[in-house]
Formats: structure tokens, C-alpha cells, sequence
């Protein structure tokens, strides 16, 4: 039986973890025995460092702005356990159009089928913070990716980018786009901000597959180079990040979220805001 | 969904290419994608010029130039232009992908500035606007990075005015008009940049610009864009005529009023009013008994499909001194709201008793439908562009094309602003009439 390829692209605020969780996933996937491609839709083209030592590897747009073709295996690298990293690459920053490049490099890999070619069970979109455009909506367009997560922490402007990008994938839902997988919650160490989040979950009608507590692990295994998979195996923090990579293998059906609308929201932070501050005055009071 | 335009007269705001054509020994660069300024060639051009059509400098840009921006090759390719073509001034224009992905062009020409090369460059993505807008916008251009930093000596000059009064290849009749305008403002007594065309002096006319002691729009709208800014810039006034003058009648009003506007030697400028009403009316004495006799073979009423300033210029001619009536009016240059009311007005007042309702209309396919629907009992003429020829062969009208595109026939000095131009619009109507003859 042909195996099934699943497409899976990550998104959420800019600098919120989402290299650093999607870079986890693909290493727990790969030790599961899947076949995995890493695909950084980011002009930083940072993406696929941890699974590779560090190391910047040549982007998809720079192959081509030197060559004027590019050759999909000219830009495909191995790194850790076998997994495929592609950096799309972009223009330097304050140029050019970053989106249009995305859209060049995804389009680049279809037309020449390597997705088929290479046999894989995965890929991963780690896709630039926020949406700013139409070309980093490209991924959860048709026929791309099918399955969105969102990585966010309980902060609010992470839940706004959450939100918005709720919005796109709203929008092309009708048109067959990808569907909401759920919140990957990062950073969350304390009760409130597991309470702020599930809350955020259940008014948007989506769920939270996985809270990832934020860890020193993780620092010191990017510090070497690693994602905490391949650096820390056996620490409390990669089996959380196995068990996440599970349950997105396992994951089938995912569904159009009802953001809330721009008021809606505000109201909401407002309301958590004030709870959050109540609750510490109390705890200050306490402490007296 | 957006609505879709049949025949538009006009191009998108990079048609501007042709307003740089014009400048004698100015040369446009386009950033722009390949093939459009073919379209817009084929469109409102006739002939290259000097550096135009086929031959502009252009960076094609594709889509490596969207992801990475396309500075890096518009400035090889105005370096480039400056080693290859002999020009005086170049004026990089956007077209519709460099504007979207936002190439900092400002800072590719200044850097060429600097280094001494007389180049500019306007914004003319054409999705901004169209070729009448973007022709203001390319001028004050040219007036801000090149004119201001060589400006002619001597300061303002009595008597120098600049015209602005049509835009080049829109019009395809542009540099016949110009030169008339000149010549009958120069016959009293003023001397007139025109700025572009063969009868202008070139770039050391535009270096003048800032020294004129007033500034003429003779046109609906286009050019009152420029007038303001000069205003604002060297506080130049101006007078605004709004219609292109065509024949005696009009012409002698125009002059009259930027005499008594310039407080000119009035005697000077009746004397020469005086001695081309002669002229012009002589013409027609010596015609008088043929244009009599010949009176119920010209047609009766008349369609317009032209651009405010032609429109109401024509129509006040025909009417006034020609006797033809107006039937449907429209005016298909996208007139901006805010100057639509004195176009209906000049309409409402083409002569005491004559008015006309107008409409503004850019679908050509729309006026063509209204005007076959009409009654059309008598010879009508139109007066529209070479796409209208069908539409005149079907209703048996006569057509004077003054619009673009022009197709069917060809342009070199001929103008039909001013006395001379009233003279050659009855030429040229007869000249249709005749020809239906057996
Ligand atoms: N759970 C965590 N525990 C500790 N540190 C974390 C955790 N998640 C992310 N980080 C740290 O936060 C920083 C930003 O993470 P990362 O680069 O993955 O974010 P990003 O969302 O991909 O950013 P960008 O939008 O800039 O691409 C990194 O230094 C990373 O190590
Ligand atoms: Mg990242």
C-alpha cells in the first residue's frame, strides 16, 4: 500500500519557539522511523540549524539567484537521523518580496515531484513569524500543506497572531485549504497560563495537543547545536516532545477554527488581564 | 467582481513613457516587465521617436526580480543607457511589479545624481492610475530632481510663460497643437515654453520653467496638477482655460484672456487677434458660395467620444461657427469628480442657446452600444478614435478620429487648437464628406 505523505506546517508569533518545536518534532519523528523533510519558509533560514550542528546550509533562492535554475537535490541537506532540511531562503532584509519567494520555492519543489521522489511519511513548514502577506499563507493553501499547528505561549500578542492567523486559514478553508490541527502551547510553566490558553482553545473551537513547559534543556542543547531530542534523549523535556510528535503522527482530522473577532478578542485579553492582576495583588498581599 | 473595460482611450499610469518621448533628447528608462510599453506604444504611440517604442531601455524584470528586488538590474540598466543612447536627461519609470515589491528607485537615481548623470524617476506602477495622472506626476518629477538644480539664470522674465495644455501621444495631435499655442502666444507677445515637441526648445527650455512669469493650463484638468505645484514651489499663478481652443471664435477668447491675466500691451494683442480673424474668416468668404450651396451635405449632428478638454473644444466650434448640433456627448477620459461639474457646465453653456448633457463614460463598448441605439435619422459625425470606425461605417456617419488609438491614419504636424486647427477641422470634415461622393 502507498504510504501516505503528510503535510504539516507550523506557524505562530515570530520568535515564540516554532524552529526550535518543529526542528523536535521532525528529530522524534525520525527516531519513530518516519521519513521526514523539514522545509524553513523563512528568509532567515534558520530553521533546520539544530538538526544540523549549527550550520546555515544554502537556501533554495540563493541556488537560484546565483544559478537562474535550481536543482531540488542541489538544495536538499541530511541532518540529524537522516532527516531532510530545506531552507526556502529569501531576500536580504528591507528588499525585494519575501512572500513571492516562499511561493517560488514551494512551487519549485512540486513541479520537479520530490516530494514523491524521496518516499517521505512528512513534511514540515516552519513558516515565518507573522502572516504578513499573501505569500506566507501560500503553505496553507491548496494542495500544500493540510494540517496547521500554532505554536504559542499564553502572552497576548502571541494569542493575537494565533488568532489572525485563525483568520487565514478561516479563509481558504472553502477553497481547500488546510484545516486547524490545534495550539501548540510553549512556554508554559505556570497554572494561568495553561488556564489562558485552553481558554483561548475552547472560544476558538480548537484544541491544545500539547503543553511544552519552557525548559533550560532546550538552551543548552541549541547551544550545542542539537535539538533537545538529539541532545538531552532522555530528559523529562524530549519526552514531551516525543509524545507530541505521536500525537501529530496520529493526528487525521483537523477543522476550521471560529477566530474571534478583532473586539471580541480585545475584550477577552481584558477580561484575563484583569483576573491575572487581581490574582496578583492577592498573592502580594499575602506575602505581607 | 471588477467590472471589465471595453476600449479604454487611455493607458495605465506607466503611459507616462510617452510624456519623457516627447522631451526632445530625454530618454525613458522603464523598470518594468517586458512588453508593456509595446502595449502602450500600440496604444498611444505613433512612431519611436528618438528612444521610444521598441526601443526603450527597459529591465524586463521577471520574477527574480520581484523575490530579490530588481535594483541591482535597473541600475545596470540605466548605466547601460547612459554608455549606449545620447541623451540629455533619463527618467526611470516603475511599472506595476517594482512598484508592488517597492524598489527603492529614489535612491538609484540619486545615486547617479551624485555621480553628476542627469537622471530621475517617477512612480508609475500602472495599477495607480492612468496615463493623464501619471503625466502630472512625471513632469513634477522632472521639475523636482532635474529642473530645480538648474534652473536658468536671470530669475523670473517678463513675458515667459510655460503652456501646459495637452499630453504628448494621448493627444495624438500634440505637437501640432503645441506649436500653434505657441505661435499665437508669441504673436502676442508673450514667449511660451511648450516644453515638449519639435517646436520647443528641449531640456534648456524646461531649466526656464521656474523663471516664467505665469503658467497657462489651457485643458479640462490635466496640467492643473503641474500649475499648483509650480505655484507652490516658485509661486508662479496661473490661468486655467479649460478646453483646447479650436478656431476663431475661441482662440481670439483664450487670447484675450491671458492678455488681460498677464496684463499684456493690449493693443499689441488685438492687433494681432484682428489680423488672424482676418485670416481665418477669409478662408471661409473665399469658401462661401461652396459652403453654402454644399450646406445640406454635411452632416447634421454630432457624437463625441473624446477627452474633456477635446470635447468641449470641438463642440463649442461645431456648434458656434459651424452650426452642427450636439446629439449624445461623452467624455471618456475619467475626469476626476472634482472637475466634472465645470465640464457639464461648459456643456450646459456651449453657446446662449445651445446646450448639451454630457456623460462621462470610459467603456468604450458602452458609448458604442448608446450611440447605435439612438435615433439616427440624419448624418451624423463622430468624432471619436480609429476603434470607432465599425460604429461609423454601420450608422453611415462621418468620422473624424482626434482620439486615440489612431490607427487609420497618420500624424505628423497636424493640430487642431488654434486658428490654423479650426481651419483644418473643416478641411478635414469635408475631406470626409467628399470622399462618401460618387
Ligand atoms: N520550550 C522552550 N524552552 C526554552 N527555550 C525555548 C523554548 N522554546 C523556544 N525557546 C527559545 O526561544 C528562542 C526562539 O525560538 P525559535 O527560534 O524556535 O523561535 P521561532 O518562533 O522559530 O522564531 P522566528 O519567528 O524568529 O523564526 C530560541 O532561542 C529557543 O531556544
Ligand atoms: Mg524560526
Amino acid at each position: 500500500m502507498a504510504k501516505k505523505l503528510k503535510q504539516i506546517a507550523i506557524y505562530g508569533k515570530g520568535g515564540i519557539g516554532k524552529s526550535t518545536t518543529t526542528s523536535n518534532i521532525s528529530a522524534a519523528l525520525s527516531k519513530m522511523g518516519y521519513k521526514v523533510m523539514q522545509f524553513g519558509c523563512d528568509p532567515k533560514s534558520d530553521s533546520t540549524n539544530t538538526l544540523r550542528k549549527g550550520e546555515y546550509i544554502p537556501t533554495v533562492l540563493d541556488t537560484l539567484r546565483e544559478k537562474g535554475s535550481v536543482k531540488a537535490n542541489e538544495v536538499i541537506f541530511e541532518g540529524f537521523n537522516g532527516i531532510y532540511c530545506v531552507e526556502a531562503g529569501g531576500p536580504a532584509p528591507g528588499v525585494g518580496c519575501a512572500g513571492r519567494g516562499i511561493i517560488t520555492a514551494v512551487q519549485l519543489f512540486r513541479q520537479q515531484k520530490v516530494f514523491e521522489d524521496l518516499d517521505l511519511d512528512f513534511i514540515i513548514y516552519d513558516v515565518l513569524g507573522d502572516v504578513v502577506c499573501g505569500g506566507f499563507a501560500m503553505p496553507i493553501r491548496e494542495g500544500i500543506a493540510e494540517h496547521v499547528f500554532t505554536v504559542s505561549s499564553s502572552d497576548f500578542m502571541s494569542v493575537y497572531a494565533a488568532n489572525n492567523l485563525f483568520k487565514g486559514i478561516q479563509k481558504y478553508s472553502n477553497s481547500g485549504g488546510a484545516l486547524l490541527g490545534g495550539i501548540i502551547a510553549n512556554s508554559i510553566n505556570h497554572q494561568y497560563s495553561k488556564d489562558i490558553i485552553d481558554d483561548f482553545a475552547a472560544q476558538t473551537k480548537t484544541q491544545v495537543v500539547e503543553y511544552v513547559p519552557r525548559s533550560v534543556t532546550v538552551t543548552q542543547c541549541e547551544l550545542q547545536g542539537k535539538t533537545t531530542i538529539e541532545g538531552a534523549p532522555d530528559s523529562e523535556q524530549a519526552k514531551i516532545y516525543t509524545r507530541l510528535a505521536e500525537k501529530i503522527a496520529a493526528h487525521e482530522v483537523s477543522h476550521t477554527p471560529s477566530p474571534l473577532s478583532t473586539t471580541d478578542l480585545r475584550q477577552w485579553a481584558s477580561k484575563w488581564s484583569k483576573q491575572i492582576l487581581a490574582a496578583e495583588s492577592r498573592s502580594i498581599a499575602g506575602a505581607c | 467582481m471588477s467590472k471589465v473595460i471595453e476600449q479604454p482611450r487611455y493607458s495605465c499610469a506607466l503611459g507616462a513613457e510617452q510624456t519623457v518621448v516627447a522631451i526632445r533628447r530625454a530618454v525613458p528608462v522603464l523598470h518594468s516587465g517586458p512588453g508593456c510599453c509595446n502595449k502602450i506604444t500600440s496604444l498611444i504611440g505613433q512612431g519611436e521617436a528618438y528612444a521610444g517604442g521598441s526601443t526603450i531601455p527597459c529591465t524586463n524584470s521577471n520574477e527574480r526580480d520581484v523575490v530579490f528586488g530588481g535594483v541591482d538590474k535597473l541600475r545596470s540598466v540605466v548605466k547601460g543607457a547612459l554608455q549606449v543612447i545620447d541623451a540629455d536627461l533619463y527618467v526611470i519609470l516603475t511599472g506595476c511589479t517594482a512598484s508592488i515589491v517597492g524598489d527603492d528607485i529614489d535612491s538609484v537615481a540619486q545615486e547617479f545624481r551624485s555621480a553628476g548623470k542627469p537622471v530621475v524617476c517617477a512612480e508609475t506602477g500602472g495599477f495607480k492610475t492612468n496615463n493623464y495622472r501619471s503625466h502630472e506626476t512625471v513632469v513634477n518629477a522632472v521639475i523636482d530632481q532635474y529642473v530645480d538644480a538648474h534652473r536658468a539664470e536671470g530669475g523670473v522674465q517678463k513675458g515667459l510663460v510655460n503652456v501646459f495644455a495637452t499630453v504628448p501621444y494621448q493627444d495624438p495631435y500634440w505637437n501640432g497643437n503645441l506649436a500653434e499655442l505657441k505661435r499665437v502666444l508669441d504673436g502676442i507677445g508673450l514667449k511660451a515654453n511648450i516644453l515638449f515637441g519639435q517646436e520647443s526648445g528641449g531640456l534648456p527650455e524646461w531649466k526656464n520653467i521656474p523663471n516664467a512669469e505665469f503658467n497657462i493650463v489651457a485643458s479640462s484638468w490635466v496640467g492643473l496638477g503641474i500649475a499648483e505645484h509650480l505655484k507652490k514651489k516658485y509661486g508662479t499663478p496661473y490661468l486655467h482655460f479649460p478646453y483646447l481652443p479650436v478656431g476663431g471664435l475661441e482662440t481670439s477668447r483664450f487670447l484675450r484672456q491671458v492678455a488681460e491675466f498677464g496684463k499684456l500691451d493690449k493693443k499689441r494683442a488685438e492687433d494681432f487677434i484682428g489680423r488672424e480673424e482676418r485670416k481665418f474668416y477669409s478662408f471661409l468668404e473665399r469658401m462661401a458660395d461652396f459652403l453654402l450651396e454644399f450646406r445640406y451635405g454635411l452632416p447634421r449632428r454630432f457624437y463625441t467620444i473624446l477627452d474633456a478638454s477635446y470635447a468641449v473644444g470641438f463642440a463649442k466650434y461645431l456648434v458656434n461657427e459651424l452650426g452642427i448640433l450636439p446629439a449624445r456627448q461623452f467624455v471618456v477620459d475619467n475626469t476626476p469628480e472634482e472637475f466634472r461639474d465645470e465640464v457639464r457646465g461648459e456643456f450646459a453653456h456651449l453657446s446662449d442657446r445651445r446646450s448639451a448633457p454630457v456623460e462621462f463614460e470610459t467603456d468604450g463598448g458602452v458609448i458604442q452600444q448608446k450611440i447605435r441605439e439612438d435615433e439616427n435619422k440624419t448624418r451624423a459625425l463622430i468624432l471619436g478614435s480609429g476603434w470607432d470606425r465599425d460604429l461609423a461605417k454601420d450608422l453611415n456617419a462621418d468620422l473624424l478620429i482626434l482620439s486615440v488609438p489612431v490607427e487609420y491614419r497618420l500624424v505628423l504636424n497636424c493640430g487642431y487648437a488654434g486658428y490654423n486647427g479650426g481651419l483644418r477641422v473643416i478641411e478635414d470634415l469635408y475631406d470626409r464628406v467628399l470622399g462618401t461622393y460618387r
